[in-house]
């Protein structure tokens, strides 16, 4: 018997619109995207068409159907369906704070050409968190709703008060047996004061190692300076002792792109696979402090570092279609926006905002801050982004803060002029710290934000190589997982 | 279409004004045909490349654009500025036609977190 196909058909104006919002991605391609980021590419003809009513390829219409740009009058399971995406896309928010990190002291051994905050020598101890203030810190950070509580040691560089780590570890530890959370810990460090009792401790407490290795020898030795000028040997050393020790998924390093870094994507990422790490993370370089001057190495525009970031993701590919298995740990994040209903949590990329309600900072002194990047505005004397000090201030205190609320809802996307209609909203963040950083506004004008820039020729990157290439799109399902 | 010279533009209306003055670069927009939201949403998402003023004149809005660059072309600009204007047409329309749905789907979103039951609450 032969079936039908008429009666699956849909006729001229027999749909409608669901909310949509599209973007060209070149003359004669563009994407569409749901509420929740779902994607269609269609040509700019058949945009008209869809919109004007008068499609007639009933294969275009059944795929925009399918991922809910269009629904028949009178359905209701397209809306309830996008409610449930919606919902599972925001199920954290109610449950804030998950990251709590602790700067247990501003005293490094490095001098490293970007670095905002660490610039004090190794042997003044007034720069270290004392057991009072981290007591403090703690309590605050226990009373966080969110059933997943990460701490991060952070500096300066924190094994320079190795002590402290310990004891904030014991303590949280013994707190959280009646707090019953998912507790882990981070160290960011730059490895140089590795020894065996730091990693047995390590081994013990399950502790995670994050390093930053900027790429070969001397470009690391470049950034990252230190008396002997060894950074790099340091570091090496120390993410093959952690991984002989601790395993390979227990360390994994970030490397910040400077100038001197363009045009060497492909060693950087060479480095990071003869070492066995298993992802690598193209950041560019934060626009605080010695960047804002155009010092450190920050002197690119967008453009060049989205040339970087274009060719350091070409060699990631290449290597797995080698059989080397490696992630771009940027594009894996926004792989799981794009194509799944996971909020990967990743502060930069989220709104309402990360600060605060994703991540608290606990400075050495005592100060808190709505992100790490607040910190590094204040060590230029702009506190904006300081909600209060554990010694005075309660947990309502800082949550319930003007400093808080302001910046999150002024920059909410949803809202936001031409965040509100762009079709990569699903996919973006509010960063209202880089924008007041940059423009000194918490919203900012997107058309001349670098920030948008930047994103959005990420998004239309990724979203090109997967309508081009079927292995891309493979294996950007897999990094989705 | 009270724009005087240049052929008008079919997507959006709009019609060259031509040059009041030797730099000035202008286009006219019919108003029966042209939201001001739309024109003011394009202005906003051109604003790295040119500002662009907007007066009412007669029965069109008439735009003069600025660009930011001293090298830019004139045509090239006009074209930059009609292809958004059009997008942003397209993207008014659409948002248009589908807030009743976006509402709904927001309010059963948040209808089942509690957060609303906690806000009536007090």
């Amino acid at each position: 018997m032969k079936l039908e196909r008429a009666a699956t058909a849909l006729p001229r104006h027999g749909w409608q619109l669901l909310p949509l919002r599209f973007h060209r991605l070149d003359a004669d391609s563009v994407v569409l995207t749901n509420l929740v980021g779902e994607h269609v590419f269609v040509t700019p003809d058949e945009l008209g068409a869809v919109v004007d009513g008068t499609c007639a390829d009933q294969e275009l219409l059944a795929r925009l159907r399918a991922a809910h740009l269009i629904q028949v009058p009178g359905e209701r399971l397209p809306a309830e369906l996008l409610a449930i995406k919606l919902r599972t896309r925001m199920r954290r928010l109610p449950d804030s704070t998950g990251l709590h990190i602790f700067v247990v002291t501003l005293r490094c051994e490095h001098t490293c050409r970007y670095c905002q905050v660490s610039r004090q020598s190794a042997a003044k101890n007034e720069f270290d968190m004392t057991e009072e203030t981290a007591g403090r810190a703690l309590e605050l950070a226990f009373r966080s709703p969110s059933p997943q509580l990460k701490i991060e040691f952070q500096g300066g560089e924190p094994l320079l008060n190795f002590p402290l780590v310990r004891w904030i570890t014991a303590e949280a530890n013994r707190m959280n047996k009646e707090h019953g959370k998912d507790l882990a810990f981070v160290i960011a460090t730059n490895l140089a004061l590795l020894d065996d009792e730091i990693l047995g401790f390590c081994a013990e407490e399950q502790i995670h190692i994050s390093t930053s290795l900027d790429g070969p020898q001397d470009l690391h030795n470049g950034n990252r300076r230190r008396p002997g000028r060894d950074s790099w040997q340091q570091a090496v050393s120390g993410i093959r002792r952690v991984q002989e020790r601790l395993g390979t998924d227990r360390v994994s390093a970030l490397m910040t792109t400077t100038e001197a870094s363009l045009g060497r994507a492909a060693e950087i990422i060479g480095t990071y696979a003869e070492l066995g790490l298993r992802g690598v993370f193209l950041r560019p370089i934060s626009p605080y402090g010695f960047a804002l001057r155009g010092r450190g190495g920050a002197n690119y525009d967008v453009g060049r570092w989205l040339e970087f970031y274009a060719a350091g993701l070409d060699q990631v590919v290449e290597l797995n279609r080698q059989g080397v298995p490696m992630v771009e740990m940027y594009a894996s994040i926004i792989a799981k926006k794009m194509l799944t209903n996971a909020d990967p949590g990743y502060v930069d990329l989220t709104s309402p905002a990360g600060i605060g309600i994703g991540a608290l900072v606990y400075n050495y002194d005592g100060d808190i801050y709505a992100s790490d990047e607040g910190r590094m505005l204040a060590e230029m004397d702009d506190r904006t982004f300081r909600l209060g000090n554990v010694h005075d201030s309660s947990y309502a205190d800082i949550m319930l803060s003007d400093g808080l609320l302001n910046p999150l809802t002024e920059s909410i996307t949803l809202s936001a002029p031409m965040c509100a209609t762009c079709a990569f909203e699903p996919y973006c963040g509010a960063d209202p710290v880089f924008h007041h950083a940059t423009m000194g506004d918490f919203t900012g004008h997107k058309a001349l934000s670098a920030f948008c820039q930047r994103n959005m020729g990420v998004f239309s990157l990724l979203l090109r190589k997967m309508r081009d290439d079927p292995y891309f799109r493979d294996l950007l399902w897999r990094w989705a997982q | 279409m009270s724009a005087a010279g240049g052929a008008a533009d079919a997507g959006t209306g709009a019609a060259d004004a031509g040059a009041a003055g030797a730099a000035e670069i202008t286009l006219a927009f019919d108003q029966a045909t042209v939201d001001l939201d739309a024109l003011q949403r394009s202005a906003y998402a051109v604003a790295a490349e040119m500002t662009v003023d907007i007066r009412v004149c007669g029965a069109d809005y008439v735009c003069t654009l600025f660009p930011r660059k001293h090298d830019a072309a004139d045509e090239e600009l006009k074209h930059r500025f009609r292809a958004e204007v059009n997008d942003q047409i397209l993207r008014v329309r659409i948002a248009k036609e589908t807030e009743p749905l976006r509402n709904l789907v927001f309010a059963l979103a948040f209808s089942r977190t509690g957060l609303v039951d906690a806000e009536g609450s007090g």
